[in-house]
């Protein structure tokens, strides 16, 4: 097995078969890291219902094997659920797997202890917007909901009683419904920056919708997948080239329509930006929710942005969120966890995006796409030759 | 008030410019500058840093916050650093900060970097006197809040 080499693969036990998504092969590898002592805990999605889901840290293999099945949750801050150099495996997005990795980067996560196994991602839903786009979109019950699919542009959920209900994400995204509006420019979709990277875009042929495509991006990928296969918990299949052609293709249609929605969101401010950024601000109560779930902000609780601010500022606009917006340039992944934690509904992704992709752009640095460090920490510095 | 800022009616409006100075170059460029005996506008309050390389964005953003229309920062030239690379630690954060300060609607003009050494009083004096001009062509600041001349 060698770096860049790409799978089929499922596990061997019925149950997780059936039950997992792709023919289980995630939970199933997750499971047997934890059996064989690979690693000491494993991060894994709990359902709290059918929408919504909460990572759990746990050293109990049955509790990784009764999680499985689809699910997408928020990425987390991983290093404020672990101590440093702590063995774990966490299945990720690419918004997870970039976080973590920028984690690694300011020292708060041991990338060396860290496995992680990428998950193909095409966008996340938000519970509560889902549960109304249910009631008042599709006229179905959310109690009601079996699945949840998507496939060829379309959104399909399926009710108890086996019957599929589908509607065009385009349709629902121009309503305002839909994938969460991070995810609807987010261009990252296959997780290359994974240590393995999972998903069911490009199984073809009889193993369609019973296996997993993986592509082993670094030496702890191998490490997981042939210590799952050692155990005789998963079974694999070199992929073939016109699924590795598929899948490259089913990437670039998404990549194109992130691109169409980051012009639709990031379109250039119209009029004084001033008046825009003080506008959209104006709502900030200083709670300081975004920062506290920001994963690339290693700062702790007090940092410049907390300390020299305050609600009784009664500036034009809010010092914290000025601070935070040079603090994350080099750095935001635009996970949209911050928009999604705000109680006042300010947009604050899109609002931070503004200010980091250009700059991003400027340096040809892409946050969390690996272990270089941020051309903040000096590029110029090593040039001059200090 | 505008007796206390020297300003009237009729007078010009003088725009508050906030000028860092690093310890080792250019606070002695403004020594220099007051031995010299070169004239420039009375518009800079100065504030002393030990380094350049001690920028920290929240300084400007305070100072404009607090009503500052313009800010300078300045140090010791590439390469004289007292801390040997103080003022290219300066120059990256200084590109970060001035990106985000027109991202976010502030005009051009009103952040500058310059570095003055210590025996550049008249330097110093030019420095001040041009970024006076720029900032009185450009006005108050947006960001100054109500109240503050």
């Amino acid at each position: 097995m060698e770096i860049g080499d790409c799978y089929v693969g499922w596990a061997t036990d019925e149950d997780i078969r059936t039950r997992g998504a792709s023919g289980g092969l995630v939970t199933a590898m997750l499971a047997a890291a934890l059996e064989k002592g690979l690693v000491e805990a494993v991060v894994v999605l709990k359902k709290l219902g059918e929408f919504e889901a909460v990572p759990v840290v746990t050293s109990d293999p049955e509790e990784v094997k009764a999680a499985a099945g689809s699910m997408h949750s928020v990425p987390i801050v991983l290093s404020r659920y672990l101590e440093y150099g702590t063995k774990v495996a966490l299945p990720a997005k690419p918004c997870d797997a970039r976080s973590t990795i920028e984690q690694a980067k300011r020292g708060q996560v041991d990338i060396d202890t860290t496995y992680i196994v990428g998950l193909n991602c095409g966008g996340t839903m938000h519970p509560a917007m889902t549960r109304k786009m249910l009631e008042t979109v599709y006229k179905l019950d959310p109690e009601e909901i079996a699945g949840e699919e998507i496939d060829k542009g379309k959104l399909i959920f399926e009710t108890k009683d086996g019957k599929e209900h589908a509607i065009k994400i385009d349709e629902l995204e121009e309503e305002g419904y839909g994938r969460r509006e991070s995810c609807q420019y987010c261009a990252v979709n296959i997780p290359t920056m994974a240590d393995i990277a999972c998903g069911n875009w490009g199984v073809i042929g009889d193993l369609a919708g019973k296996g997993t495509f993986v592509e082993i991006n670094t030496e702890k990928g191998i490490a997981i997948l042939e210590n799952a296969i050692d155990a005789g918990a998963v079974e694999i299949t070199p992929a073939d080239d016109k699924g590795k052609v598929i899948r490259a293709k089913v990437d670039g249609a998404m990549m194109k329509v992130a691109a169409a929605a980051n012009e639709k969101y990031l379109a250039p401010i119209e009029g004084s930006h001033l008046d825009y950024y003080m506008n959209a601000l104006k709502d900030c109560i200083h709670c300081g929710a975004c920062k506290t779930v920001c994963p690339v902000c290693a700062c702790g609780e007090t940092a410049k942005c907390t300390e020299f601010s305050s609600a009784a500022d009664t500036y034009k606009m809010s010092l914290f969120h000025l601070v935070r917006f040079v603090h994350l340039m080099d750095s935001c992944i635009g996970c949209g966890q911050c928009t999604d934690v705000c109680p006042a509904d300010i947009p604050l992704t899109h609002i931070y995006q503004r200010f980091a992709v250009p700059m991003q752009e400027e340096f040809e640095y892409k946050p969390g796409m690996d272990m270089t460090t941020p051309p903040f920490f000096g590029v110029d510095l090593i040039e001059e030759g200090h | 008030m505008a007796e206390a800022t020297g300003t009237t009616g009729t007078e010009e409006w003088q725009p508050k410019i906030v000028m860092f100075c690093c310890n080792w170059c250019s606070y002695g460029g403004a020594d220099s500058a007051g031995m010299g005996r070169f004239q420039m506008p009375p518009t800079v309050r100065v504030i002393r840093v030990m380094c350049s390389g001690r920028m920290d964005p929240v300084f400007i953003l305070n100072a404009f916050l607090e009503g500052a229309d313009g800010v300078i920062f300045s140090g010791c030239h590439i390469g004289d650093c007292h801390y040997v690379s103080g003022n290219y630690k300066a120059t990256i954060k200084y590109k970060f900060l001035k990106a985000m300060v027109n991202e976010l609607g502030l005009e051009d003009e009103r952040l500058k970097l310059d570095w003055i050494s210590a025996s550049e009083g008249e330097r110093y004096a030019q420095v001040v006197t041009e970024f006076t001009e720029q900032i009185k062509k450009v006005g108050p600041s947006p960001l100054k809040p109500e109240g503050v001349i």
